[in-house]
């Protein structure tokens, strides 16, 4: 760099492109994020994270203590001790693996615990399932964890040191989960520009909580059992309001991402085609890429249908949500989650759009599209949904919540 | 690995306490005796890990006191063994990266009898299978779930009558599962340095244990009988008298193990009849003679396995 050019705020690095799976991207986040301690169980599709945490370890490449622990349960309880004690940590499960793992995941968040975890999607059993469902992430959606979604690998690698960053600031102190959809984020390979060492100390300070459980800090008691007529209802607030904070705390990380790495992601939402669009789909993750290509597909048709992405489940981006479906006729919402006997029969993400849809001054007819049991669903399949969301506009539809079973005959 | 005394006589007892006033646990609580000799045992620089319990809940007080003078950190129920792995590791690798001054910290989990040896079984397990210094899992216990209102848990005894096991006209024992030896169980962990059992007597025995589990080099695990007033039905003033009882008519068996050497720390000589112990605990009265007569026998068919412990150096397995 030449010293009398004016000095640009950050230089930013263009590291070369790898071509990584999902599970080695976000391993390789873990790394440059100076994590000192994780644990890990087995359990499809998140695993291959943690295999390749334990060789970037083996081998030296950087300095953690991996635990292999003997459940989740015990995985997530590892974690959330040493982030008590001021190390930064890191763990995930998928399916099943965090249904048994419920109970210190919960107090991890109620007890204002920065762990960052990966979730790799999965069906729950019964039966056993390897494919991809929602339900298992969104089984966590009410206790305070923050969680975002990624529909790319890059994306993917880069919300995990975003997580740090927002979990770990002071106005927020929460866990974070970031979904990844199993098999289609966790195994496929892509090609991704690393964040590099440098550009994770720069962006990342250093982790410092509050009080730590350690002699130094002097005799902190944590998570005593409590009155409820005394502070019941006010730690409860803490954590509403640590949520609260976190939607400002986050358009900043990724505004500072952007000028660390030159990548830059709108905070919330994406939105494509949306400006004038009479129809919307709403969804997350990684079949979003399929769902733009029918979205544009159509558009060339003469069709004016946009997407919306959901960035973040947790806070969940209400006003932006009711901004973005300004003026739009009907919109449908494609989903692998389910709520067995809600209402309608519709899905978790169903509740939430339609929820904050409530407050809108015009709401458009709303759809929910669900892909249960693994199936993967094809852009066929999105294709047809989408001219349902179009007829629906004009012609009331018979039914709100459309499944795409054995035959498909419902979509 | 010494076998060192620490403790010589009471008046090397440090003044300093570390579990003190500000909570709310029963009258003649052994856990509570138990918690402050084994605070006061490990001195200052100490993490201690509350899993759920009466060492948690009744610790705690409506006004937000803490009793503990030393860090201490809540953890589940079955919580405990995962937890100080949590700690420690996170103590170790600060230190190893240079992110926190190297330092000698205890890491101490004061989990029930609930809490270690059924729910949080599995963890404690994998605790036991790893090597932190200065790691000690103490179980307290108190032979029930006692917080939650006298329940049997694995290491309530033979024929105590618990709100889960009560005996009645058909099923006249009460709890008819043998309690369940979590220290043989740490034991056959490779890993680990010192196993010990404890009780509140002799005086400076469970305070001396501690001191040696804490220097040990390893993790370490010490199961401590500790009587409580509201699940055993006693007089709060007997807690000490029991816990001396029970060492004096051999249901409670004082050892420990040092890297695998087996050492007997008390033989009663004569072993009193169980009935001593049995009798002053209302959780026993509705056994027959005949019944103590069973448990007597028991215990004099488990001591020839000690016995011969002792002579080896090494375990031999009682069951
Ligand atoms: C997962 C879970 N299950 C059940 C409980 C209810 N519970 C609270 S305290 C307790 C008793 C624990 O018994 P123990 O570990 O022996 O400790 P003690 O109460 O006897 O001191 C139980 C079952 C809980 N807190 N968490
Ligand atoms: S119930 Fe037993 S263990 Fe619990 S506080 Fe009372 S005496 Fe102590
Ligand atoms: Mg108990």
């Amino acid at each position: 760099m030449s010293a009398i050019k004016p000095i640009p705020p950050v230089a930013i690095e263009k590291p070369k492109a790898k071509v990584w799976n999902g599970a080695r991207a976000i391993a390789e986040a873990v790394k440059v994020a100076d994590v000192d301690v994780i644990a890990a169980y087995p359990i499809r599709p998140y695993t291959g994270i943690m295999n390749s945490l334990a060789s970037m370890i083996a081998n030296g490449e950087f300095t953690a203590d991996i635990i292999v622990a003997d459940s989740e349960h015990s995985q997530f309880e590892v974690v959330k001790h040493a982030s008590a004690v001021g190390a930064r940590v890191f763990a995930g499960s998928s399916g099943v693996g965090l249904a048994f793992a419920a109970e210190p995941i919960i107090v991890t968040a109620l007890s204002q615990l920065p762990v960052v975890a990966a979730i790799g999607t999965r069906a729950l059993d019964d039966p056993g399932n390897f494919g991809m469902e929602w339900s298992d992430a969104l089984m966590f959606r009410d206790f305070g964890w923050l969680i975002s979604w990624a529909k790319t690998v890059q994306e993917a690698a880069d919300m995990t040191l975003v997580a740090y960053r927002v979990a770990e600031d002071r106005r927020v102190l929460l866990p974070h989960f970031i979904a990844l959809d199993g098999a289609a984020i966790t195994h496929v390979a892509t090609p991704v520009v690393p964040v590099t060492k440098q550009q994770a100390t720069e962006f990342l300070p250093p982790y410092r909580p509050p009080y730590r459980i350690d002699p130094q800090d002097g005799p902190v008691t944590k998570a005593q059992h409590i009155a409820p007529s005394l502070i019941g209802p006010e730690q409860r607030k803490t954590i509403d309001v640590a949520q609260k904070r976190s939607k400002q705390v986050i358009a900043e990380a990724w505004k500072d991402f952007a000028k660390y790495t030159g990548r830059e992601y709108p905070p919330f939402l994406e939105t494509i085609g949306m400006e004038d669009a009479e129809f919307a789909l709403i969804g997350m993750g990684a079949y979003m890429k399929d769902i733009e290509l029918v979205a544009s597909r159509l558009r060339s048709k003469g069709y004016k249908v946009g997407t919306v992405r959901l960035r973040y489940v947790r806070p969940f981006p209400a006003e932006e949500l009711i901004n973005a479906l300004g003026g739009v006729k009907a919109a449908g919402v494609i989903e692998f989650g389910y709520s067995f006997g809600s209402p309608f029969g519709t899905g978790s993400l169903y509740h939430e759009v339609a929820t904050s849809l409530y407050e809108a001054d015009t709401k458009p007819t709303l759809l929910d599209f669900l892909f249960l049991g693994g199936r993967e669903p094809t852009v066929e399949h999105f294709t047809q949904l989408a001219e349902k969301v179009i007829e629906s506009a004009h012609k009331k539809p018979q039914k709100k919540t459309y499944w795409l079973t054995l035959r498909g005959e419902d979509i | 690995m010494s076998s060192q005394v620490a403790f010589k006589n009471i008046k090397e007892i440090p003044p300093v306490d570390y579990y003190t006033s500000g909570r709310r646990t029963c009258a003649g609580c052994g856990p509570a005796i138990g918690y402050r000799l084994i605070s006061k045992a490990a001195g200052p620089n100490t993490i201690f890990i509350g899993p759920t319990g009466c060492m948690y809940v009744a610790n705690a007080h409506q006004f937000l006191t803490s009793p503990y003078a030393v860090p201490w950190h809540h953890t589940q129920l079955g919580g405990g063994g995962a937890a100080a792995i949590g700690v420690a590791s996170a103590l170790r690798t600060l230190m190893l990266k240079g992110k926190r001054k190297l330092e000698d910290i205890n890491v101490v989990v004061m989990g029930g009898d609930g809490a270690m040896a059924d729910i949080g079984f599995s963890g404690l397990s994998m605790g036991l299978s790893y090597d932190y210094q200065r790691l000690l899992y103490i179980i307290y216990d108190n032979e029930a779930y006692m917080n939650t209102g006298v329940q049997a848990s694995s290491t309530t005894p033979w024929g105590a009558t618990t709100t889960f096991t009560p005996a009645g006209k058909v099923k006249p024992i009460g709890n008819t599962r043998l309690k369940k030896n979590m220290a043989l169980v740490a034991a056959a962990h490779p890993k680990v340095k010192y196993v010990a059992t404890a009780t509140l007597w002799p005086p400076l025995d469970l305070m001396n244990k501690v001191h040696r589990a804490l220097n040990a080099g390893g993790p370490t695990l010490i199961h401590v009988l500790l009587p409580c007033p509201k699940g055993w039905f006693t007089d709060p003033s007997a807690t000490v008298d029991l816990s001396r009882l029970a060492v004096e008519t051999g249901m409670w068996v004082l050892w420990e193990s040092i890297e695998g050497q087996f050492k007997l720390n008390y033989k009663p000589k004569p072993r009193k009849h169980v009935r001593e112990y049995l009798a002053p605990q209302g959780r026993f009265s509705h056994l027959k003679d005949e019944d103590m007569e069973k448990i007597d026998k028991m215990i004099e068919e488990e001591w020839k396995f000690w016995e011969e412990s002792a002579k080896l150096g090494r375990l031999v397995v009682p069951y």
